[in-house]
């Protein structure tokens, strides 16, 4: 696994998709690979939000607390992003991610995805654009849930 | 007789003297009359020689060439003939010591060649005699002016400090007084010489005709009353440029202090226009400076050349009257020729003079009287009696910055040890009183005592001892952490280091011709004994121990791992080291932890480390195998030459320097991603385009400075890290398999500049934590490097070495007024600095202020238990901690209150008085 394969991994992250390849090259370089090993939390509800994820191998669960004690909520795979919301919204974190298996990881740090946001007017569209459509998926299961 | 010479030697008599004499020639001869008679003495034994050394080549040209020894048919004449003429009014006749021995014509000749030679060298050694001696006594008198003006410093009161600036400070000592330590050596010894010169040829031309000979005199006379009147004016301005350009330097520094709020606000274009207006004024003063000056060299050059004139006028015509014969004219004239000379040399030396003297003045008052404080007298054991009883507070008056009374008439008294709170509530008042306490204010109304003891009048070395003080800057000097905390224990040195004995005697005599002091820092200063300690060990104990009562603790423990090890001074450490590195590789095989550290192996590429590393298999020690340094040197160079991996890796340079022009284009310079990402700089980006596009184009070799570029970037690529998956198996092997010609080759040329790992050793050049896990953690183990760290933690306590590692914490260096050192690892240092020498009284001004307010509480306890049997006293901003204390002094409108705590033990009391008042039991 090299940093052109990343950079495959990044292209197929719908926020990151319309980004140049040199850009995305960039965002690569500058993150981190980390490898969880099955049961390693990536973080823990409630902690600052420091960095976003993209899975490049391997499965992790989104665990939310609860009165009766975390309950698994989701389970992601192959290049997913997680965490963005928090370090885009600055708010700590708001579900706990555990790797089910050892899972290989990109870690973009928030200080450089900010940098890189505020350097490339490119990179903020797609984010914006991404935020957008997910905006608007959510009003329409909104009026989808308020009309059934 | 030993200990006589022991008291010699740590006498701290002789540098304290009281100020600066008014008149620069008094302390010169002071401090050195008897060296500057004896080079007076050499002078005037050397003139004989020289006279005899200017007359030889007369006697050589007359004697032997035209051979006027040998007129009367002589066939040899006597050489080295030895007579004494008496003058006619002692009767005439003449004495001879030695007849010579005859010789003829060539004989003589070659005869006086070599006596003129010999004196020749007899003139010169007594010429280079008396330079050396004089610059010698310049630079001896240099060092005594200097020392003698720190002393000073050292005295500076509190309130003088308010107004000197330390960098104009540092410029005097530094700059302004080298002239006069240049002026030294001539003050006294120049002016007899030239006098001397100039004198004998007046007389001589008195001797031939008293009016010329007056005429000559006038001439000199105008010379030196008119010259130094027109050089007033320009000593004036002289003055002027010494202040402007101690303020200038002073400017600089105060700009450089507080280069931040220029950052923050700026302000560069205000501070360029300053400097640029200052420069400017001190450009006007040079100028003005040159044109007198020039101006009055004008008019002397023409009052000595007029001399002439008039005698050609005057003393031809007497010539032509008859009263002067030619020959006397023309000796007249030939003698003066002679004066001139020294006589623009003697006022030369006047112009010297003064001007040393106006910057001696200019020094002396920097260093006024009243700036300074009391002598520091000398260190007469001091009484050892602890500071306790009374304190007994009466009619205090402390006046403000604006005029105005911060105290008035205030009067209290409370039994000592106690631990007393201050608090006034936001006004300077409660600070005030400690900085009283401390003694770092002496301008204060009214009397305070300490068990009978006036605080004014207590010695140096006692309040040094007993009182310590923690205002709200800490200050921190450049060095180690213990440097820094031991500061407050070396009050006189204790034993000698045992150096070089005939250097140590070189260096002690040289301090007493100069008046400098006898000790060497080298000597061991800290009172181990006073302290109840042992030796080094035990004081590192103290010191890690109060430091983590403050809690610095893992701070230092930090520091420590970060340190490197000294086998000779950790000995205990340094033995247990490899054992402690094997257990933890334990640790992590047994726990499942083995892929978080790769370990280095000599046959194994290290894939977190870069390929530098791996090259070199060790640390670099000097610079030029260091960083990009090594791709340039020619050690290593030939050593991968015969690996066989140059061009390999020069073309792994090529594809990273590819890479990298890709992703970080469009990046602005300076941008901080470059700094923390970036194999090129961004700077350099232009130029490794260039080499690629020329590599693109015709494919030719690099050139070797291209090359080396290339070659030093892979040297800096980690595999883990950068994953730009350059390096495939065979390169590591290749690797690998170079390190034997790395080490071979430098071995070979005895190169130092590298240690070398040994899995059995401890490589000093690495810090601890690398020699714990000799090698590298894993980049791609999440969370890898806290699980490391918490693995050493364990081990380090398992082996019971935590104490070792911090020992090594403090040698860590703070930097530059502590720069290196965060806030609180400042403050907790001037904290622990006042505990370590154990004060009888502890005042803390704000030293708490850079900690939170949990934090400070803790270090509250830690100082009210550390100080069971001393005082405390600790100015409060608010009444959150006051529990802690037994008595409560609050400052309100000028009024003193003192409040009894909760603890019934401890006795308080506000003696009557109008000012003072108990309200016990407000507050608890």
């Amino acid at each position: 696994m090299t940093l052109e394969t990343e950079v495959q991994s990044l292209r197929q992250v719908p926020m990151f998709r319309d980004i140049d390849p040199a850009r995305l090259k960039l965002l690569a370089f500058t993150s981190e690979r980390v490898q969880f090993g099955a049961g390693q939390r990536f973080f823990s509800q409630g902690d600052p939000s420091d960095a976003a994820y993209v899975l490049l191998d391997g499965r992790a669960s989104v665990l939310l607390n609860t009165p009766t004690g975390e309950i698994q909520v989701a389970e992601l795979s192959g290049n997913a992003l997680v965490g963005e919301m928090g370090i885009l919204s600055d708010t700590p974190r708001s579900a706990t991610i555990m790797a089910a298996e050892p899972t290989t990881a990109l870690r973009i740090d928030k200080r450089v995805f900010l940098e890189l946001l505020a350097q490339f007017p490119q990179m903020s569209l797609a984010v914006m654009r991404e935020l957008a459509q997910r905006l608007e998926r959510t009003n329409a299961q909104l009026v989808a849930q308020s009309s059934s | 007789m030993a200990k006589d010479r022991e008291e010699v030697l740590f006498s701290f008599e002789g540098y304290n003297s009281t100020a600066m004499e008014k008149s620069l020639f008094r302390y010169i001869w002071t401090h050195s009359k008897r060296d500057q008679l004896f080079i007076c003495f050499v002078v005037l034994l050397s003139q004989p020689f020289y006279f005899i050394s200017l007359d030889l080549p007369r006697r050589i040209v007359n004697e032997a060439i035209q051979g006027e020894a040998f007129r009367e048919g002589n066939v040899t004449a006597p050489f080295l003939q030895l007579h004494f003429d008496w003058p006619q009014w002692l009767g005439g006749g003449s004495i001879r010591l030695f007849d010579g021995f005859q010789v003829g014509r060539v004989g003589l000749l070659l005869g006086l060649s070599c006596l003129f030679l010999l004196f020749v060298v007899v003139n010169n050694g007594f010429k280079y005699w008396i330079n050396l001696a004089k610059g010698i006594l310049g630079e001896r008198m240099l060092r005594r002016m200097r020392f003698d003006l720190f002393a000073m410093v050292l005295r500076f009161t509190p309130e003088a400090l308010r107004t000197v600036k330390s960098s104009e400070t540092a410029t005097i000592i530094k700059d302004e007084v080298e002239p006069i330590g240049g002026f030294i050596g001539d003050a006294f010894i120049t002016p007899v010489l030239l006098g001397m010169q100039a004198l004998t040829a007046l007389v001589f031309i008195m001797v031939q005709n008293v009016w010329l000979g007056l005429m000559a005199l006038a001439v000199i006379a105008v010379q030196f009353t008119v010259i130094p009147r027109l050089r007033r004016e320009l000593l004036r301005l002289g003055k002027e440029r010494q202040l402007a350009s101690r303020e200038l330097a002073g400017r600089i520094g105060e700009v450089l202090d507080g280069i931040e709020v220029v950052h923050v606000h700026n302000a560069y274009a205000w501070e360029r226009a300053e400097i640029g207006n200052r420069l400017f004024g001190l450009f006007s003063i040079r100028l003005k400076i040159y044109n007198r000056k020039f101006a009055v060299k004008f008019l002397n050059n023409f009052l000595s050349q007029v001399t002439p004139f008039l005698f050609y006028a005057v003393g031809g015509y007497f010539a032509l009257r008859g009263t002067l014969d030619i020959g006397q004219l023309v000796a007249v004239i030939g003698a003066y020729r002679e004066l001139p000379p020294p006589l623009k040399e003697l006022i030369d030396w006047d112009q010297q003079r003064l001007d040393v003297q106006v910057k001696y003045d200019q020094v002396t008052q920097h260093f006024a009287e009243e700036r300074l404080g009391p002598l520091i007298e000398s260190e007469a054991e001091a009484e050892d009696e602890p500071l306790v009883g009374s304190l007994v507070v009466e009619g205090l008056g402390l006046p403000g910055p604006h005029g105005d009374m911060v105290v008035e008439n205030a009067s209290f008294s409370l039994e000592l040890p106690a631990k007393v709170a201050l608090s006034s509530n936001g006004s300077p008042a409660a600070s005030m009183l400690a900085r009283v306490l401390a003694r770092r204010i002496t301008g204060f109304a009214g009397r305070v005592s300490i068990g009978g003891r006036d605080l004014t009048q207590l010695p140096v070395s006692v309040a040094g001892r007993k009182i310590a003080y923690a205002g709200v800057d800490p200050i921190i000097f450049p060095g180690s952490i213990r440097d820094n905390l031991v500061y407050g224990l070396r009050f006189k040195p204790l034993a000698r280091a045992e150096a070089d004995r005939r250097e140590a005697a070189r260096r002690i005599a040289e301090a007493a011709r100069t008046g400098n002091p006898f000790e060497s820092i080298a000597d061991s200063w800290i009172d181990l004994a006073r302290l109840g300690l042992e030796g080094e060990q035990d004081l590192d104990r103290v010191l890690v121990g109060l430091l983590e009562q403050i809690g610095m603790g893992d701070s230092i423990y930090l520091f420590g791992l970060a340190g490197r090890i000294d086998p000779e001074r950790h000995a205990a450490l340094a033995e247990r080291l490899v054992e402690a590195r094997n257990r933890l590789r334990e640790t992590f095989q047994s726990s499942g932890m083995a892929d978080l550290v790769e370990p280095f192996d000599i046959d194994r590429y290290n894939d977190q480390a870069s390929i530098a590393e791996n090259l070199l298999f060790g640390v670099p020690i000097s610079d030029e195998f260091s960083g990009r340094n090594l791709a340039d040197n020619p050690l290593f160079r030939s050593a991968i030459d015969r690996a066989g991996l140059t061009d390999r890796l020069v073309r792994m340079g090529l594809q990273i320097a590819e890479t990298m022009t890709e992703i970080f284009q469009g990046l602005p310079p300076g941008h901080s991603l470059f700094a923390q990402f970036s194999f090129i700089g961004a700077e350099e980006l232009p130029e490794f385009q260039a080499i690629l596009r020329r590599r693109a184009r015709g494919g030719h070799d690099p050139k070797r400075e291209e090359r080396t570029r290339l070659l030093a970037l892979p040297l800096a690529y980690v595999e883990a890290r950068h994953r730009l998956g350059l390096l495939d198996d065979s390169l590591k092997k290749q690797i690998v398999e170079a390190r034997s010609f790395v080490r071979d080759t430098l071995e070979k040329a005895e190169a130092t500049g590298v240690e070398f790992y040994d899995p059995e050793g401890i490589c000093m050049a690495a810090p601890l934590r690398d020699n714990l896990l000799f090698g590298r953690v894993n980049y791609q183990v999440a969370d890898a490097r806290h699980r490391v760290a918490e693995a050493i933690a364990a081990v380090v306590r398992e082996l019971d070495l935590l104490e070792d590692v911090e020992r090594i914490g403090l040698d860590h260096e703070v930097g530059a007024a502590g720069r290196l050192l965060s806030p609180q690892e400042r403050a907790s240092i001037n904290l622990v600095r006042c505990l370590v020498k154990r004060p009888d009284i502890l005042i803390v001004d704000g030293a708490l202020a850079p900690f939170d307010e949990e934090r400070a509480g803790k270090i509250l306890r830690a100082l009210v238990e550390h100080l069971k049997q001393q005082s405390l006293f600790m100015v409060l901003s608010n009444d959150r901690q006051i529990t802690a204390f037994d008595v409560l002094i609050r400052f309100r409108d000028g009024r003193i209150v003192t409040e009894k705590m909760a603890d019934p033990q401890r006795q308080a009391q506000g003696p009557g008085g109008e000012t003072a008042q108990s309200i016990a039991g407000e507050v608890a």
